[in-house]
């Protein structure tokens, strides 16, 4: 058993290593570019190559992907030649700034900047303030007689000078475009890559994934757990009744309605539901906006609709599941004995059919969990949801590479891990069934 | 003329195309007695019939064209002019629906077709010849299998760019591993059978020997699985075209129609309304068709 799971887990290592592979390279090869995306309609083709440039973009793709996998702070060491460390303090509004230093001869934490063509050196003072110092002497001279200098930038980013040709360089902020002179002629953005906790920066978001998504996967998760936990109960009951009456009136309407309810389209449904529920009754909002973290708590009517639509699809597939199992136990030998023998039907019901008939729908509810995943992306949409489905969606639109990687990984292990804990659960409830 | 004297002789043999089309014949008989033995899939089938006929007779049944915009009558009910009310643009919904049919009965089963292509390709050498060709194959379709279907075609639709062409793409690539593992199921089956042994034998090509000899044994679950897929396919073009990843938009099609109307639904309930109506009303037809034909041939079983 043991074996079998950790061969499982490299599976699914393989499996992500291999979507993530795919994910960059369609990303790569797709038209359009996040620098446009983020810049707009309007800004001017040396605004946009200067973006590019400052993310990192004009890179080659595979030192692209090996950064975002493995980091890029060793890269942007090797060619700064000095140690790089990391600082996370609170900064404006920003709880955890992630800033990146060199560390120089003496111990200091340092960056640089060009002022008038002068290189200067920002020393880190411990209570967090910089002290200017003039670096002029740090210039290199390389073989074709430029003298060049490669540190890191006061945005952190490993920044290549060169003495006399200042770059331009395009920043947008909140309050406007700020152009500057005196700039690197080359960037490398660092980072500590995915293995080793940081997933990147979300360019969208200007912010790590791992903080943006966080959130996010709390929204979906309660989302899931709440149609889910509404979902299977009525499901299985339904099914039960269905299978149990095998041909009657009842098992009939059961099993059309519950097709009619896995068939329909989530979006048909749930803008259905929003019809009357939001339009024409106006009793639940058709909407879930999210104005504070806890609204979900403080408003419960604003998951009524989402989780009944995502409810819906999962009780139709599931009843079906559910009853065809059923019907397949009632047929089979031991139950005509168990009633041969004189039992009741309540005791032939509960003894013996529930227990068999459930293996199927736990292990089918487990396998499909890539099918409600792909439900509550678009449940998520319907309703402008703030979860992780959402987040994925606007993520592939904007070409917003690192997130959609996040996402992918995230959905991945999810999808994985369930299936791997539905054949555990299925081997437990199963004697007849050995993994090795 | 000897010749011709003696051809009429002796029985003929029949061709090749004459046994190919009395082999589609029979298989054509078969599943319409499958269908007509279950009531779910004669409703369905109904259903879907009725979809195709407004789709094959759009301008014969719709006044104006799905594309022609009108400003003075924007966001109107339904009256006589317009039947199903008019969308923000002033275009009449009822013929955006029709259209939109053409748009959704087409994509879908073309779709279906490559992806059963694609999944024929990869499933019969994987499971005919095993060993690493399967190896390989397998791991493949795993790791694409793993991957949860409404992303993958999110991002080759957001990398590709919204278009008929790749949304066809899309899912044929998500449809194909469920496909190739069922043919390579099947193929492991059948290949073991004396009539492939024989086969071989007579020195047949592996190629053909797939093709001639055990595709078309398989075709029992294949077109049971096809039919399905077929109604996957109509959901998730729906799907696609409600987030925005469809067709573009002046085309007519039932997702696209239910996002742009979805967020007019407080002016104009109708464009939003029609098209979903349409999408669950097509969804269900051919689901119900499908189920009811792989609920028949599972007693026949």
């Amino acid at each position: 058993m043991a074996r079998y799971i950790i061969r499982r887990m490299l599976t699914m290592l393989l499996t992500m290593l291999i979507v993530s592979v795919l994910v960059f390279a369609i990303v790569e090869i797709a038209p359009g570019n996040v620098a446009r995306n983020i810049l707009g309609a309007y800004a001017t083709p040396e605004q946009e190559a200067s973006m590019a440039n400052q993310l990192g973009l004009t890179r080659p793709v595979h030192l692209r992907y090996l950064s975002w996998l493995f980091g890029s702070d060793w890269q942007a060491a090797a060619v700064i030649g000095l140690p790089l460390r990391q600082t996370v303090t609170a900064q404006g509004l920003v709880a955890n700034s992630i800033q990146w230093w060199a560390v120089d001869e003496n111990g200091d934490l340092a960056q640089w900047r060009v002022e008038q063509g002068q290189l200067v050196k920002l020393v880190r003072q411990p209570d967090g303030a910089t002290v200017r110092i003039p670096d002029e002497r740090a210039w290199r001279t390389e073989a074709d007689g430029q003298e060049v200098f490669w540190g890191v930038d006061t945005a952190g980013r490993a920044a290549k000078w060169v003495k006399g040709q200042g770059g331009t360089e395009y920043r947008y902020e909140y309050s406007g475009w700020i152009k500057s002179t005196d700039s690197p002629a080359e960037y490398i953005p660092i980072s500590k890559g995915l293995f080793r906790g940081e997933a990147g920066l979300s360019l969208r978001y200007k912010a790590p994934v791992s903080e943006v998504i966080g959130r996010r996967i709390g929204n979906s998760f309660i989302l899931a757990v709440l149609a889910i936990l509404f979902s299977i109960p009525i499901a299985v009951s339904l099914g039960l009744i269905a299978g149990l009456n095998e041909g009657k009136l009842v098992d009939r309407v059961i099993s059309v309605g519950g097709l009619v309810t896995a068939g329909s389209p989530d979006f048909a449904t749930g803008i259905l539901l929003i019809m009357v529920f939001a339009l024409w009754l106006k009793v639940l909002p058709g909407a879930t906006v999210l104005t504070t973290e806890d609204a979900i708590f403080r408003d419960p009517r604003l998951l009524v609709l989402p989780v009944l639509t995502a409810s819906l699809v999962e009780i139709g597939y599931v009843l079906r599941i559910t009853r065809a199992s059923v019907v397949e136990v009632m047929n089979s030998a031991y139950v005509r004995t168990a009633i041969l023998k004189g039992l009741s039907y309540r005791q032939v019901v509960v003894g013996h059919v529930l227990r068999n008939a459930m293996l199927a729908p736990i292990t089918v509810i487990m396998l499909h969990i890539n099918w409600f995943i792909g439900g509550l992306v678009v449940v998520e949409s319907v309703f402008g949801y703030p979860g992780l489905g959402n987040f994925i969606l606007n993520a592939a639109l904007y070409k917003d590479v690192y997130a959609i990687e996040a996402g992918a990984m995230v959905l991945i292990v999810l999808a994985v891990g369930t299936q791997l804990v539905a054949d555990i659960i299925y081997s437990l409830l199963n004697p007849r069934i050995r993994y090795a | 003329m000897t010749t011709a004297d003696s051809t009429t002789d002796r029985p003929r043999m029949p061709s090749r195309l004459e046994l190919a089309l009395a082999g589609l014949w029979a298989g054509l008989r078969e599943l319409a007695e499958l269908v007509w033995s279950s009531p779910t899939a004669v409703v369905g089938l109904a259903i879907v019939l009725a979809w195709v006929l407004v789709a094959i007779f759009a301008p014969f049944i719709t006044a104006h064209s799905p594309l022609e915009q009108d400003y003075l009558t924007i966001n109107k009910g339904p009256s006589t002019e317009h039947l199903l009310g008019t969308d923000h643009l002033g275009r009449d919904v009822w013929a955006r629906v029709a259209y939109g049919a053409r748009t959704i009965l087409s994509l879908g089963p073309i779709s279906v077709l490559v992806a059963f292509l694609l999944g024929l390709t990869l499933g019969l050498p994987a499971g005919y010849y095993r060993g690493r060709v399967d190896e390989i194959i397998m791991r493949v379709l795993d790791a694409l299998m793993a991957f949860p279907t409404i992303l993958l075609y999110m991002i080759i639709i957001s990398a590709l760019g919204a278009s008929a062409f790749n949304v066809v793409i899309a899912i044929a690539v998500g449809g194909a591993p469920g496909i190739a593992r069922l043919v390579r199921a099947l193929t492991m089956d059948i290949r073991t059978r004396e009539y492939v042994a024989a086969a071989k034998l007579r020195g047949d090509h592996d190629f053909s020997i797939m093709v001639r000899e055990i595709l078309p044994n398989c075709r029992g679950p294949l077109i049971v699985d096809l039919l399905l897929r077929i109604g996957y396919a109509a959901f998730y073009i729906g799907t696609l075209g409600f987030l925005g990843l469809g067709l573009p938009p002046p085309t007519p099609d039932w997702g696209g129609m239910v996002q742009e109307g979805y967020s007019r639904m407080l002016a104009n309930v109708w464009p939003v309304l029609s098209a979903t109506l349409a999408i669950v009303t097509l969804v269900i037809g051919l689901n119900l068709f499908a189920d009811g034909v792989r609920e028949e041939s599972m007693r026949y079983q």
